[in-house]
């Protein structure tokens, strides 16, 4: 069994809005990840997907709770844990104006990679991900296939042991995501511990080791697709998460 | 911090400029042809305007009826000799100089003068009316009446249109022609009456110019050097901060390198020095630019200006001008963080530069040295050092408090921008956090510097415009009751509770004892403090007449007592060890809370020389509420300290001595720790200690 490389514990996340007052965005959220695992988080839109995965990256503070990266707290060691995962959105985008291998050196050199394999690195992935014949172009002049080839490339190229992808799918095609999907599995296969958030049942149930429903800011249930189907006598994922969230049946 | 994270994240940014063409041709080529070119055109259209008023042909008519005016020979005689030397303007010494050959063309009277001047028919219109009717001191002879009003001498009066160029430029020629025949006339009268004739024979003048052509071109250099690069500074660094962290957050890109593991502060430092290097190369471009266009004679530089500066000189000016440099920066910086769209950034840029260029142009006032108040105004300061500097006045102390004080001010508002880049509303459409949303109370330790920083400003406009120039009993009255009003708006605005907030307590016995000891120790120290400052800073004797002008040296002792000791004592409590102790108690240690609500105390004594006693004061009186966790004995000692200041500078028995010896000091220093101990609550239980 792979070790654990994500350890999520009592996470919770409040916002402040003047018309609606506390909002708790994230609750006691409690789950880990290990290597070679895809974990996905499963919920509708406003779930506290986002807020979840963006305070495991430190993008924003928990305001309580932990979680550690390989060991490493979001609170006192945001450098480390960034290091150490690569974050992948529809809302993180690249640089219009470089090309792609400029983009992946960048991205390898921020995100400290060793200097002297960043080269080699980079043509790794441009041979990895297919984009030989479009490393000289500038991200502004690819196809939004090409630009997502690059994205995921960028997230994986200083290698880090953790990749979250927070909804990785919205807004592309079916090839499209079908390739994205095959990346994914192909990274975990790699040994990468990985979080997939999405509101796609059908790409949950493809992609996860095992999920975590997610509502209201809560965590409903956290189990392999078969556990989930035992705890409810539920086949579908769609009915399971149905059955989780309209119910009561909360997962401490 | 990493140095090839940083080196990465600032070619990354440069590399995204050279990329975009329509930036560069908009932002850096553009200027560089349009600057000069705007320059050349305008003195190109000047002399064009010049040659044009000096080639025309000027038509005037004299009035038909004047010929039947009493004086009409004389007033004849007054234009024809007018007429003759007209375009001979002379120079400001009198003397007579190769002017321009004026032409003036008789036309015939019209019989509508006012529509003539209107279609151009005629320039300017001469009349002459009988004089004697008017004392010729009366305010309503306007300026273009020429000549003695008396019984026989005729009034001339010149009719023109100011709107129109030509016409306009034809009653200038003729009334300066009047006026220098007038002038002439009068030598010639007074020189037959006997009396001299030339005014040098009355009292021969001369000027002699002590100071160097490089002092006097290095006054004019440096009256504009901070304002010009301060220009080219923001001008070249917007260009690459509108696209530093606004451009970024609209793109999408900022979450991204957010999820890199670049620390924050590689981050600000590379963004600082992308845009630190834009600007700097911008600015080069722009002064290379102009100098070449200068050795080409297409443009020439202002009169008296030599752009040339000693090496030394110049070496100091880069140092000086590096905090300024780095506050510009992360100004923009901070301006472009808190913009949610490249658009907004834009907008909110202006306001910023217009703050900079007025600051920046403080040094063109005359009168105002580094050696005032001045030196505690960012920016300014060091233009003002600038142009010390490049008229040979090397003020050292006060160059680095200078340079200090800008160097501060720049690492605030870097650390400020760090702060805007680690702020959640970069990624999240929430702005607010659980202070912000319950306000009151809570908000006000985030709000009280804000506060404080604009009441400093307020009371720096104030002095620097009054001063000493109304009557010290209102000046007092007026900051205090700035300082009394800003003190109860924080207290509404936030609903402080005001027991609390004021530390409205009955403080322990000892404290009086403690005020007793402490403030006459306490005047000692200042008084070693300010000789000690003083051998950096030595205070000028024209600062201590003024001083004890404005402290009200001609006022009885109960008035002084009340304005100088009292009305301090109750206000400046209120505001400092109140409302601005009470903000900050629980943000800073004790430590730092006794250093920086002292020094600050001391900053708004907005007078340099002050600022250091006044801020040892500061500290005590911290010192003095957070020990006693009352308002009250800081009250009596602040009044105590004053009155015995007031006391020492009028009555010979309490005077402090003129060459005091160190164990004066060492004596004071010792019984102020006295006193300060005397103040504790330690020993009272169910008290809670302040501070920390």
């Amino acid at each position: 069994m792979s070790t654990v490389q994500v350890e999520v514990e009592g996470l919770s996340k409040n916002f402040f809005d003047p018309s609606r007052g506390e909002v708790r965005a994230v609750q006691e959220v409690n789950f880990e990840c290990r290597g070679s695992e895809i974990f996905g988080l499963l919920g509708a839109n406003g779930a506290g997907k986002t807020t979840t995965l963006r305070m495991i990256s430190t993008v924003l503070q928990p305001t309580a709770g932990t979680a550690r990266v390989l060991g490493h707290d979001v609170a006192s060691d945001p450098v480390e844990v960034r290091r150490n995962l690569g974050f992948y959105s529809a809302s993180t985008a690249l640089y219009p104006r470089l090309t792609a291998r400029e983009t992946l050196t960048l991205f390898a050199r921020v995100n400290k990679y060793p200097a002297e394999r960043t080269r080699s690195r980079v043509e790794e992935m441009i041979e990895r991900f297919g984009l030989g014949d479009y490393a000289g172009a500038r991200i502004e002049k690819l196809s939004s296939g090409m630009k997502q080839k690059v994205s995921i490339a960028r997230t994986v190229v200083h290698d880090p042991p953790v990749l979250i992808f927070d909804e990785p799918t919205v807004g592309l095609d079916v090839l499209n995501a079908l390739d994205l999907q095959k990346a994914i599995q192909e990274l975990r296969d790699d040994g990468k511990a990985i979080l997939f958030s999405t509101h796609i049942m059908s790409e949950a149930e493809r992609l996860c080791d095992r999920i975590a429903i997610i509502d209201k800011g809560r965590i409903r249930a956290c189990d392999d697709l078969e556990g989930l189907r035992a705890a409810t006598s539920q086949h579908y994922l769609e009915d399971i998460f149905v059955h989780y969230v309209t119910g009561d049946n909360t997962t401490e | 911090m990493n140095r090839r994270t940083v080196t990465a994240l600032v070619i990354n940014d440069l590399r995204q400029l050279a990329r975009n063409p329509r930036v560069l041709v908009f932002a850096v080529a553009l200027p560089l042809v349009l600057w000069p070119l705007m320059w050349f055109l305008t003195s190109l259209t000047t002399e064009r305007r010049q040659e044009r008023i000096e080639s025309r042909t000027y038509r005037y008519a004299v009035a038909d009826e004047a010929a039947s005016v009493a004086g009409a020979a004389e007033a004849r005689m007054w234009l024809e000799r007018a007429l003759a030397v007209v375009g001979d303007d002379g120079r400001a010494d009198g003397e007579p100089t190769d002017g321009p050959a004026i032409r003036f063309e008789r036309v015939e009277a019209p019989d509508d003068v006012a529509a003539a001047l209107d279609e151009e028919r005629l320039h300017v219109h001469v009349a002459w009316e009988a004089g004697g009717d008017e004392d010729p001191s009366d305010g309503d002879v306007d300026q273009e009446t020429v000549g003695k009003a008396g019984e026989t001498t005729p009034r001339i009066v010149l009719s023109h249109r100011a709107d129109l160029d030509a016409s306009d430029s034809a009653e200038g020629f003729l009334r300066r022609a009047l006026e220098r025949t007038r002038t002439e006339l009068r030598e010639q009268r007074l020189a037959a009456a006997g009396f001299a004739s030339a005014p040098d024979d009355l009292l021969p003048l001369e000027r002699i110019e002590t100071a160097s052509e490089e002092q006097t071109s290095g006054l004019l250099l440096g009256r504009l050097l901070t304002a010009i690069i301060v220009m080219m500074m923001l001008a070249g660094g917007s260009i690459v901060a509108t696209d530093a962290l606004a451009g970024e957050k609209e793109r999408g890109t900022l979450e991204t390198l957010l999820t890199t593991a670049a620390s924050r502060v590689e981050i600000v430092t590379a963004k600082n020095l992308s845009i630190l290097a834009v600007a700097f190369a911008t600015s080069v471009l722009n002064i290379v630019n102009i100098v070449v266009w200068m050795q080409l004679d297409l443009i020439a530089p202002p009169a008296g200006l030599t752009l040339v500066i000693p090496v030394g000189a110049g070496l100091l000016l880069l140092l000086l001008y590096a905090p300024a440099a780095v506050l510009l920066s992360s100004s923009l910086l901070l301006v472009s963080g808190r913009s949610k769209t490249y658009k907004e950034a834009q907008l909110l840029f202006a306001p910023v530069m217009l703050v900079a260029m007025a600051v920046a142009a403080i040094p063109v006032l005359p009168g105002v040295e580094l050696r005032s108040a001045i030196v505690l105004l960012p920016i300014a300061n060091l233009g003002v050092a600038a142009r010390e500097i490049l008229t040979g006045h090397y003020d050292w102390p006060l160059l680095a408090a200078a340079w200090a004080v800008t160097g501060g001010a720049a690492a605030l508002l870097a650390r400020a921008s760090l702060r805007t880049l680690s702020a959640e509303k970069l990624i999240t459409a929430s702005e607010l956090d659980a202070a912000d949303l319950a306000g009151g109370p809570a908000l006000f330790p985030r709000r009280v510097a804000r506060w404080f920083a604009a009441l400093w400003a307020l009371l720096l406009v104030w002095q620097l415009n009054i001063g000493g120039g109304i009557d010290s009993r209102l000046l007092i009255s007026i900051n205090m009751a700035i300082f009394g009003a800003a003190a109860w708006l924080m207290i509404a605005r936030y609903r402080l509770p005001a027991r609390e907030a004021l530390s409205l307590r009955a403080p322990p016995l000892g404290a009086w004892l403690g005020v007793l000891i402490g403030a006459p120790a306490g005047l000692v120290l200042a008084d070693g403090v300010v000789r000690l400052a003083s051998l950096a800073m030595p205070i000028p004797e024209a600062w201590i007449e003024a001083m004890a002008e404005n402290m009200g040296a001609g006022l009885p002792l109960w008035q002084m007592l009340i304005f100088f000791s009292l009305m301090p004592a109750l206000f400046e409590e209120i505001a400092f060890r109140g409302v601005l102790l009470h903000g900050l108690k629980n943000r800073l240690t004790t430590l730092q809370l006794v250093l920086i609500a002292g020094i600050a105390f001391g900053f708004f004594h907005v007078d340099l020389f002050r600022i250091p006693p006044t801020s040892l004061l500061g500290i005590f009186l911290v010192v003095t509420v957070i020990r006693s966790g009352s308002i009250y004995p800081a009250m009596a000692w602040h009044a105590l300290h004053n009155a015995l200041a007031l006391g020492s500078a009028r009555l010979e028995q309490i005077r402090l001595p003129e060459q005091p010896a160190w164990w004066h000091y060492v004596l004071a220093l010792a019984a102020t720790l006295l006193a300060l101990r005397l103040m504790s609550r330690v020993d009272q239980p169910g008290t809670r200690r302040r501070g920390g």
